[in-house]
């Protein structure tokens, strides 16, 4: 244990620590923004995960048909919207349980995925780094939040922006009123199922898009095994954030360094059980869900599907 | 307003209404299995494959070729299992998705005391399956706790328990102490635990050139076990009640943190009989790996959601799902990745999901037209 | 049947409805209605819960489309398909209370169902000036969840009106208002109607509001349009006769459609025991939910064998909040719970039913039954330790004392394995109640036991509650509607912001008096 202690303080003071984990959060940060739209509309998106895999597959194909990383980002967020498409429409159309299209979905990308992947095999090449002068020049987070490849910097805009679509627009007015109460919506005259599936959407191409971040930003390369249950700790996320945004951020962020943590760990020398590192992300969300569902509103329809007259 | 139904037209007219959304429901199970079968064939074809070919191979995989549909039933099985538990779950409101994480924890208590006790072998193989129904009953209670104390979502908690326990197993077959093989003449340089001895294993049943362990018929009981035991019996409408009305139930005198606890308790409990009785019926060699669960639990867990809580509907579902896999073992004669079997299977459950949920929609549209308040 | 209203070509008819017919399977909620609404006028539309009168309405807004029929604005034929486009149009209507969302503040809740962009400084302007011109007094940014129900109406009226309609729907909207509250949003209307020429359309089944408010009155039974009368011409015994099909008789029928008057009360009072002890006792109960509001606060009451103790009082006073309390889905933060001498634990599965309280909640569908199972085992779950053999359900049993009930209690239903979601809403607030009386409890609560059914199936119910008070039970009924209150029960209280602020017994019923404790007036200030 006493291993442990010191390797922690090491690992806390070393600059490559900070900038995986922006990495590895970042990752997530994608996805928990999306999967955030899409609680607030009323939906526990298990199918996350599926548009991460799929964003992240079609990214990799995208960038190896047009050999551009701007058209395999592109292609990323297609991939990850077909997969919301599927959610969304079989959810909150035909009404089937969206815990189970979720699954289903994500078992579908899955499969294909491994099975085109083994025909295609698409390759990939990580992004060029782009330091942003002045700013990455501040000690420890400088690099980490302004050191990273370009792609890592649309995550950046897209936190106002998520902020402003829930907040200052009806749209986000009327995905949150979805999510807090389907019928009284209904009655004032919004289409409660659509404003839910755009939400999904919106869910489906962030994590698309962090999917082909994932390949173009961060690894490099595609691997089915690659994204393995971040969705789901992205939804933990929006749990850890109690469906607020910077919550939901924080969360993210503190997932990504549970994950950098674990990979600095060898790299830094010290000899730590594997598996317990590899547990620890998943370890850490089940605490602080345990420590903190019960504290905070959820979206009081959230996972409640609508249909006009049943309640 | 319900009438008693008395007049012989009204009879008449509902009577023509069920056979009308009797063939209604047919074709449009017809049209939806066709189109999942259909894009899977231009997935086959894209690749340069006949699908004719595929679909043959699949099928003397799974049946035809010889000892084959033994095969298929032992891989039926373990899901069986995994889909009852699921489906005890779902009858109490309890939406338990992390069974591949519980068969784990079956398999590796069974591996414990397959490898680690001593004892006549038919009170190890009988504690071990006890053992791993123990474990996966436990590694969900972890669920049921946090469901319980804490209202956090059992959906987000078993999903996320499974990629801990793959690290447990991960742990255990590889550390000395735990459950590796210290067998220096083991059979690869894989890491696995020791293989069971030859007397825990459970006993192989024979039949027409075929042969199965005798989970096999061990699931088959269960089943009906199940439905009987949901319909019938005090304990399955208690977790009925709290499944459909859990405000009812409470009012009622039956607590949602014992009684939910129970139900999830049973469901990983079933899957962790699952994981104890594929070790002990030889999966891998009977030697517990990493990659042990082979995607059993969550393919157990989309059996049960097809059959749509009906235990009796798990066993045709379960060998579906098994054929399809065994069938996929016949596959490399002819070119095709087996992977399309996951995309088969999947597309199989979306198509299967369409018409029950077209029909709740119309259902729902005309209960509502009888009970709309003027 | 003479036509009062509907002319082509008079500029005065704003809205006109001609044969609209709709229908629901093989129920038509409505048959063939012809409905004119007139400019600086209050048409009273009258009818019973499920004489169609809101299937008309939400033809009217776009929330249903008609079968048949057609609808005429300002005399040009339309058809409406929802409700922004009925707000287009200048309708606009007031719901019960279920267009709200509580998450949202006021100012949001009002721009909800726009189109457009979202500009809160000109909503919350919209919001203030609407509020100072009708005298509907409301903070623009006030989360909804946190008003109380008259506040919220407010709301629900300004979101309607920001609109500028020029028709207004009002379906009952003075269900959740105290009498003081009524009387001003039929001010509101009064004024808006002679200084701005509104149409009002207002849906109730209140003979007395009916008659109080509006200027003509159409009255609607089983889907059909069965009289219009002008309101000066009108009397109440032929309207209720009118609206019921058949002369009422029985008190809580006659309660049940606003037609009692206070001498009818004070004639019928009866004279229950209040001797001997209380078979419940509540004792300064405090319950204060997880976002830090006060549900119930220092609430006692008694209730005594024999008696019908009406607990009085606008909705979101707390009166749910009491009934699930004992209906043990809530645990108390103070005081006890006393049935027959003995405490009985809040909050413990099945501690109230075990102890002898039966409730019948006021949403049956909430903790009240359970759709999905059948009918008999609806009615049996209470009960299952008297129909089990070693853990297996004995079906013959079951069966038998279903079919009894079924029969004692008259529900309508194919059979006892029908699932109760396929019975009709009064049929499964018969299983309700069977199930409630046959557990023979001490204490039987019933809250808003008879909204939103029938006179009949309120004439049977309120039967049903003396009786069961008659057999020595304990019953306490809380209900918003003064006039069943003053129909059934012995000793009244009254019950505002979680507490038990005035009580009076039969003999000393004062509809004024209780009026004014409704909304809140001190016990001081009314007696003085």
């Amino acid at each position: 244990m006493g291993d442990f202690f010191s390797a922690l303080a090491d690992i806390f003071s070393s600059p490559t620590m900070y900038g995986s984990a922006v990495r590895l959060g970042g990752f997530i940060a994608f996805a928990a923004l999306g999967e955030l739209v899409a609680e607030k509309a009323g939906t526990i998106n298990i199918s996350v995960e599926g548009s991460l895999l799929a964003g992240a597959f079609l990214g990799a194909i995208g960038y190896d048909l047009t050999g551009s990383t701007p058209l395999g980002l592109m292609t990323g967020i297609v991939g990850g919207l077909l997969v919301a498409l599927i959610q969304a429409n079989m959810s909150h159309r035909l009404t089937a349980d969206q815990f189970v299209v979720g699954l289903t979905a994500n078992i579908l990308v899955l499969g294909l995925a491994g099975f085109l992947n083994g025909i295609l095999d698409p390759a990939t090449r990580r992004a060029s780094v782009l330091e942003i002068p002045v700013l990455s020049d501040i000690p420890l987070i400088g690099p980490a939040l302004f050191g990273q490849t370009w792609p890592t910097y649309l995550l950046y805009p897209l936190i106002p922006l998520t902020w402003w679509l829930l907040y200052r627009t009806r749209w986000g007015l009327e995905v949150r009123a979805v999510g807090e109460n389907p019928q009284a919506s209904d009655v004032s005259g919004i289409d409660v199922n659509k404003r839910r599936r755009q939400a999904i959407y919106y869910g489906g191409m962030l994590a698309g898009l962090g999917g082909g971040f994932l390949v173009l930003g961060q690894v490099g390369s595609f691997d089915t095994a690659a994204v393995g249950g971040r969705g789901f700790i992205a939804i933990a996320a929006v749990y850890f954030g109690s469906w607020t945004l910077f919550g939901t951020l924080l969360g993210a962020l503190v997932f990504g360094f549970a994950d950098a943590f674990r990979l600095a760990v060898p790299v830094l020398g010290y000899k730590l059980n594997a598996q317990m590192l590899a547990a620890l992300p998943y370890v850490l969300t089940l605490v602080v869900m345990y420590a903190i569902t019960k504290r905070f509103r959820q979206p009081a329809a959230l996972a409640q599907p609508f249909v006009r007259g049943l309640r | 307003m319900i009438d008693a139904g008395t007049e012989p037209d009204a009879d008449a007219h509902l009577l023509n209404r069920r056979w009308r959304s009797a063939a209604e429901m047919t074709l449009l199970y017809v049209l939806s299995i066709g189109g999942a079968l259909l894009i899977s064939a231009v997935l086959v074809a894209i690749t340069g494959n006949s699908w004719q070919k595929v679909f043959g191979a699949l099928l003397d995989g799974a049946f035809r070729a010889p000892g084959r549909w033994g095969n298929t039933l032992t891989v039926a099985a373990p899901m069986l299992l995994v889909a009852l538990g699921m489906v005890i779950g779902v009858k109490a409101g309890l939406f338990n998705i992390g069974q591949e994480g519980q068969l784990l924890m079956g398999a590796m208590a069974m591996a414990f005391v397959g490898t680690k006790m001593d004892g006549p072998g038919a009170i190890l193989v009988l504690g071990g399956l006890a053992l791993g129904m123990a474990a996966g009953g436990a590694y969900a209670f972890v669920a049921a706790l946090m469901r319980f104390r804490r209202g956090v979502p059992e959906v987000i908690s078993t999903l996320l328990l499974v990629f801990i326990a793959f690290q447990i197993i991960g742990f255990a077959v590889t550390t000395d102490w735990v459950l590796r093989d210290l067998d220096p003449n083991r059979p690869s340089r894989a890491v696995t635990s020791a293989a069971l001895p030859d007397d825990v294993h459970l006993p192989v049943v024979r039949a027409f050139g075929n042969e199965f362990p005798i989970g096999v018929i061990f699931a088959l009981a269960l089943a009906v076990f199940v439905a009987y035991f949901l319909a019938r019996t005090v304990w399955g409408f208690r977790f009925r009640l709290l499944g459909h009305n859990p405000r009812v139930a409470q009012k009622t005198g039956i607590a949602a943190i014992r009684t939910g606890s129970t139900a999830l308790f049973l469901s990983g409990a079933f899957a962790g009989l699952a994981g104890a009785v594929m070790l002990s019926g030889g999966s891998s060699g009977y030697r517990l790996t990493t990659g042990f669960s082979t995607n059993i639990g969550w393919q157990g867990l989309l059996v049960a959601l097809l059959a749509r809580g009906r235990p009796l509907v798990c066993i045709p579902m379960a060998i579906l799902f098994a054929s399809l896999r065994t069938g996929a073992g016949f596959l490399a004669s002819t070119g095709v990745d087996r992977r399309i079997v996951d995309v088969v299977q999947a597309l199989l459950v979306l198509a299967l999901l369409m018409p029950p949920a077209i029909a709740f929609i119309r259902d729902r549209r005309r209960a509502l037209a009888s009970s709309e308040e003027g | 049947m003479a036509r009062l209203g509907g002319t082509n070509g008079d500029a005065s008819v704003l809205l006109e409805l001609r044969g609209m017919t709709k229908r629901f399977g093989d129920v038509v909620a409505c048959d063939d209605v012809d409905l004119t609404l007139r400019q600086g006028e209050i048409h009273g539309i009258l009818g019973e819960n499920g004489a169609g009168k809101s299937t008309l309405m939400k033809m009217v807004i776009g929330l249903a489309l008609p079968d048949k029929g057609t609808l005429y604005i300002d005399g040009e034929r339309c058809r409406v398909t929802d409700p922004l486009q009925a707000a287009a149009r200048g309708i606009g209507m007031v719901h019960q209370h279920y267009s709200l969302v509580d998450a949202l503040t006021v100012w949001e809740n009002v721009a909800l169902g726009e189109k457009g962009g979202l500009d809160k400084e000109s909503t919350r302007q919209r919001v203030i000036s609407i509020s100072e011109r009708y005298g509907l007094d409301v903070d623009p940014d006030a989360r909804v969840g946190e008003l109380t129900a008259g506040v919220r109406q407010r709301v629900e009226i300004i979101k309607c009106l920001r609109h500028g309609p020029r028709i207004l729907i009002l379906d009952e909207p003075t269900s959740v208002l105290t009498s003081t509250e009524s009387e001003h949003l039929f001010e509101v209307l009064g004024e808006g109607v002679r200084g701005e020429g509104w149409a009002v359309a207002l849906v109730s089944h209140k003979l007395d509001e009916i008659l109080q408010a509006t200027d003509r009155i159409t009255i609607m039974r089983d889907g059909r349009v069965v009289q219009r009368v002008m309101t000066a011409d009108a009397e109440a015994a032929s309207l209720a006769r009118a609206m019921v099909g058949r002369p009422v008789t029985l008190r809580s029928g006659s309660a049940a459609i606003g037609a009692v008057s206070d001498s009818d009360l004070v004639a019928a009072a009866r004279h229950a025991s209040e001797d001997g002890a209380p078979v419940l006792e509540i004792e300064d109960a405090s319950l204060i939910a997880e976002d830090g509001e006060v549900l119930l606060d220092g609430l006692s009451l008694q209730v005594h064998p024999g008696e019908i103790v009406g607990v009085a009082g606008v909705e979101g006073n707390g009166q749910t909040p009491l009934s699930r309390m004992l209906s043990s889905l809530l645990r108390l933060d103070g005081g006890r719970v006393i049935v027959a001498g003995n405490e009985v634990p809040s909050g413990v599965a099945g501690a109230m039913a075990e102890a002898g309280i039966a409730v019948i909640p006021a949403d049956r569908h909430h903790s009240g039954c359970v759709l999905e199972m059948s009918v008999a085992e609806n009615l049996i779950l209470s009960r299952l330790s008297e129909v089990e053999d070693r853990g297996v359900l004995r079906r013959d049993e079951i069966r038998a004392r279903a079919t009894k009930l079924i029969e004692e209690f008259d529900i309508h239903t194919p059979g006892p394995d029908t699932p109760l979601g396929q019975l009709s809403g009064g049929n499964q607030q018969r299983v309700v109640l069977a199930r409630a009386l046959s557990d023979r409890p001490k204490v039987l609560v019933a809250a808003q036991p008879t909204r939103g059914l029938d006179v009949g199936a309120i004439e049977y119910i309120g039967e049903r509650l003396r009786a069961a008070a008659d057999d020595g039970i304990g019953v306490l009924l809380l209900s918003t509607d003064l006039g069943e209150i003053a129909a059934l029960a012995d000793r009244i209280v009254v019950m505002f912001r979680g507490r038990i602020i005035g009580e009076m017994t039969r003999a000393e019923l004062d509809l004024e008096r209780l009026g004014l404790l409704i909304g809140g007036s001190s016990e001081a200030e009314t007696a003085a």
